[in-house]
Formats: C-alpha cells, sequence, structure tokens
C-alpha cells in the first residue's frame, strides 16, 4: 500500500502565547505529543505524569526546543497529586488556561467482558472516570478566570465501543458522558470542555503491532487516510485548537482524530 | 410456550416498572433491588446458574439521581454517583454472560437521556449512564458469536428522575413536546419494545442504541 500524500504541517506558533497547559500521562505518546504542540504554540506546559523517568524527559525536549515546560510528578488517581500540578503551574506561570486529561491505565490485551478481573476494571475506572473528575474539579476556578477549557482524551471505543477492549470503551464512553454535561454546566461560565478521539503512535499501539505484525496493516487498510496518526503533528495540533480562541464556540464536542477511520458521528 | 425468565437489576423506576410489566406479560422476572455500595458478583449469585433469556439493567442508585452541581460534588459523592454504578454495570455483564449464552439471550441497559445528551448537576449519573451505553455496544461486538444480542434504551429524564429535575432537565435541554404528545409509559410502552427484542423478529439487530422518548430528542 502506498502511502496517502500528506500536506506540510502549518504552523501553531502563537496561537497560545501567554497560556499555561496541564497535560496528564505528557511523558510519552499523545500526552507527550499534546504537550510539545502546546509549548510550539507558545504556551508554558506542566507535565503531569506518574514516572519522572517519562516525565523529566519530556519537560527537557520541549525545553530543548525552546519552549516551556515543567514536570510535575502526578498519579491522576490521587487527588492530591492533581492538585498539585495545578498548583505548579500556578505558582510557576501564575495561571492555567487550559487542563488536559490523557492519562490513561494501559487497556491490555483483547479480552472479553466475562475474562477481566476485579482489579483492571478498578484501575481502568480509576485513571479514566475517577481522574476525569479530579482534573476537572481541580482545574475549574482557574479555567474561569480567562475563558479557559478543558480537554478529554477518549477514544473511538468510547464512541462506537469496541469488541477487543470492552472496558476501554465503557470507560471511554463514561469520559463523553461528563465532558457533555460539563459542556452544559460550565458554559454559562466561559469555560468550554471537549474531547479528542484520537488514533495514534504510542508506547500501547507499539506494543500491539509488535506483538501482532499484521495489525498496522490492517488499520492503515481501515483509515481512509491510510496512516496512523503522529501525536506531536496530528493530535497536538487539534489539542492547541481546541485550547485556542479558534474554537471559542465548540464546546460538548468529540472530535475524531483517526484519519478518518471512524465516520459515525 | 416455555419459560422465559428474566433480570431486573434497578431498585428504582424504571427498573421496577419494566419487572412488573415483564411479569405481567408473562416472564418470570426477578428483580434485583440492590443499589447497596457492595454490590459484587455474588449479588447474583444467589439467582444460582440457570439460564437468562433477559437481562435488563437500570441500576442508578438514589445519590446518581440527585440534582448537585459538579463543582460541589465530594470525591465520596462522585465515587457512589458515577464511578461504583459504572463498575457495577460492568460487574453485571460479566456475570451474566454465560446466563445469556446458555439460551442466545438479550441484554438491554436502560439509560437517561443526559447520558448522550448531557446534563446539568447530573454529569456523574451521566457518565456512568453513557458508560454502560458504550459497554453495550462494546459487548455487542464480542458477544454476537455467544448468539447474545445486547442494546441501550435511552429514555427521558422522567423515568429516572425527580418530577422537578425531569422538569428543569427538559427545560435545560430544550426537549420541549414530545411529537407523540407524551413520553412513553414504561409498563404499556417502555416494556413491549423490550419483549419485543428478545424475540427472533429481531434477531438481526444488536448494538442498537434506541431512543425510547416520544420523540423528544433525535440525535443525529
Amino acid at each position: 500500500m502506498s502511502p496517502v500524500p500528506t500536506p506540510p504541517l502549518a504552523t501553531v506558533a502563537g496561537l497560545l502565547t501567554g497560556r499555561v497547559a496541564v497535560v496528564t500521562g505528557a511523558g510519552q505518546g499523545v500526552g507527550e505529543g499534546i504537550a510539545a504542540s502546546m509549548a510550539a504554540a507558545g504556551a508554558a506546559v506542566v507535565i503531569a505524569a506518574r514516572r519522572a523517568e517519562t516525565g523529566e524527559p519530556a519537560a527537557d525536549r520541549i525545553r530543548a526546543n525552546g519552549g516551556t515546560a515543567v514536570f510535575e510528578r502526578c498519579d491522576v488517581t490521587n487527588r492530591a497529586d492533581v492538585d498539585a500540578a495545578v498548583a505548579a503551574a500556578i505558582a510557576q506561570f501564575g495561571r492555567l488556561d487550559t487542563m488536559v486529561h490523557n492519562a490513561v491505565s494501559p487497556p491490555g490485551p483483547p479480552r472479553p467482558i466475562q475474562e477481566i478481573d476485579d482489579e483492571t476494571i478498578a484501575l481502568q475506572i480509576a485513571t479514566s472516570t475517577t481522574a476525569s473528575f479530579h482534573c476537572a474539579q481541580a482545574a475549574f476556578p482557574h479555567l474561569q478566570a480567562d475563558y479557559g477549557s478543558l480537554i478529554l482524551l477518549t477514544s473511538p471505543a468510547g464512541i462506537e465501543g469496541s469488541g477487543n477492549l470492552p472496558l476501554y470503551g465503557a470507560v471511554k464512553g463514561a469520559q463523553r458522558g461528563l465532558l457533555k454535561s460539563l459542556a452544559r454546566e460550565w458554559g454559562p461560565a466561559g469555560v468550554r470542555v471537549n474531547a479528542i478521539a484520537p488514533v495514534a503512535w504510542t508506547p500501547a499501539m507499539d506494543t500491539a503491532t509488535a506483538a501482532n505484525p499484521t495489525l498496522e496493516a490492517r488499520l492503515r487498510g481501515r483509515t481512509p487516510l491510510q496512516r496512523i496518526g503522529d501525536p506531536t503533528d496530528d493530535i497536538g495540533p487539534v489539542a492547541v485548537f481546541l485550547a485556542s480562541s479558534l474554537s471559542r464556540h465548540m464546546t460538548g464536542q468529540t472530535l475524531a482524530v483517526d484519519g478518518g477511520r471512524y465516520l459515525g458521528l | 410456550m416455555a419459560e422465559r425468565r428474566a433480570l431486573v437489576v434497578g431498585a428504582r423506576d424504571p427498573g421496577i416498572a419494566v419487572a412488573g410489566a415483564l411479569r405481567e406479560r408473562g416472564w418470570t422476572a426477578t428483580h434485583l433491588a440492590d443499589d447497596d455500595l457492595a454490590w459484587t458478583d455474588s449479588t447474583i449469585d444467589h439467582l444460582g446458574h440457570a439460564p437468562l433469556d433477559l437481562v435488563v439493567h437500570a441500576r442508578y442508585p438514589a445519590i446518581a439521581r440527585q440534582r448537585q452541581a459538579f463543582i460541589d460534588l465530594s470525591a465520596a459523592h462522585w465515587a457512589a454517583a458515577a464511578d461504583e454504578p459504572l463498575e457495577a454495570a460492568i460487574r453485571l455483564a460479566r456475570a451474566a454472560h454465560s446466563r445469556l449464552a446458555a439460551v442466545d439471550g438479550t441484554m438491554i441497559f436502560l439509560v437517561p437521556l443526559m447520558a448522550s445528551a448531557g446534563g446539568e448537576g447530573f454529569a456523574a449519573m451521566a457518565t456512568a449512564a453513557e458508560g454502560a451505553r458504550l459497554l453495550a455496544k462494546s459487548l455487542a461486538k464480542t458477544w454476537g458469536d455467544d448468539g447474545i444480542a445486547v442494546h441501550a434504551i435511552t429514555l427521558d429524564p422522567s423515568a429516572f428522575l425527580a418530577a422537578d429535575d425531569a422538569a428543569g432537565m427538559a427545560e435545560a435541554n430544550a426537549l420541549h413536546n414530545a411529537p407523540l404528545g407524551h413520553v412513553p409509559d414504561l409498563t404499556t410502552e417502555l416494556t413491549p419494545i423490550i419483549d419485543a427484542l428478545t424475540t427472533n423478529d429481531f434477531a438481526g439487530l444488536t448494538g442498537a442504541s434506541l431512543v425510547v422518548d416520544g420523540g423528544l430528542w433525535m440525535p443525529g
């Protein structure tokens, strides 16, 4: 399969100048891509990640590219950690304009629901819905100060369901129930709430394609644009758009950034 | 006609109404009115392992049905109103699988409209309910090979909420004047649809997200 021509990427520079973001799960994968793109757009970014061995280097890479970033250790299932990440944004940069909740427990191998253990269920809920609660509540007082926004990372599985990962489909769908309600609730305060449903290269995708050599070709074959997204160049700019005033009339929406694989909205 | 066995989970309406109406329609319906927070697989184990032709999930505890601003929710409230009901729905599906597979059964999740349309003051309930709706789609994809059909049915807010709260939700979500002139009665209009979905007439349908609200809300 020959690759579909891809246009050069337009610059995001300046779109988020003076703005501040916290991105959870930003030590790698989609989270890091979003953080890098927001920094390229001019935002100061708090890399909120559970592990310093990924979070610190991610912040270093942003700084090496001329951006502004700090690392804050953050287990999103722990409210105190999320509060600390928000406090770091305020202490270091004086404000918080965008909270991006991206972190999630890896969904693991394909399994039907009847084979999923209690621990996995609890962990998926904790990192998806409980952590969304933490991030949204901790950020809101700051977001309402100056037209801020909350961005949740969901999944096509949270729109169309997933036969391979039914638990993942449920928790990612649950986040979309939250975002629509928050969009209604926070709209009058000028705070927007949106979601991104990406299909992109992540460590989890790397693992899956390594274990299943035909997976990448099958995914590409099901995708009109015939490639899997890049976290920084394909997913990140959409997060920048949602964080910027370019999307000021959008709230409660889920953008599927997946090369056209899901066309059901 | 062979005995048709159903399990309806949910201590309040629409669970109460559907369980009663199924019995009136000849089903052997067990109503599991257990909303306590210690819900586990063992909660339905006491039913034994007999096959189930139908499992209806409508379990949203009282705390999830209380209107409250998101920013004022305590962590405990969120856990009880969002996380626990979602986990319970997943556990119910897990426990129900073998019982449904034995007879090519049907599982139906009843969800409030705010799951897919959003609901001011009901973020926790909407979270749990939209999780349940997407669980239904996911299960449908997985369980088709086992002969199990799975659907979600979205109902208008009055099926779950106190009258004042339902009216407020209708106002906030611009749900005015159902085209059919009324929202469906749970006993005489919703339950026959549930019953029909278990029949061979609907053997070609699974993973459906039906909206049974008299036409109040027509998503794209």
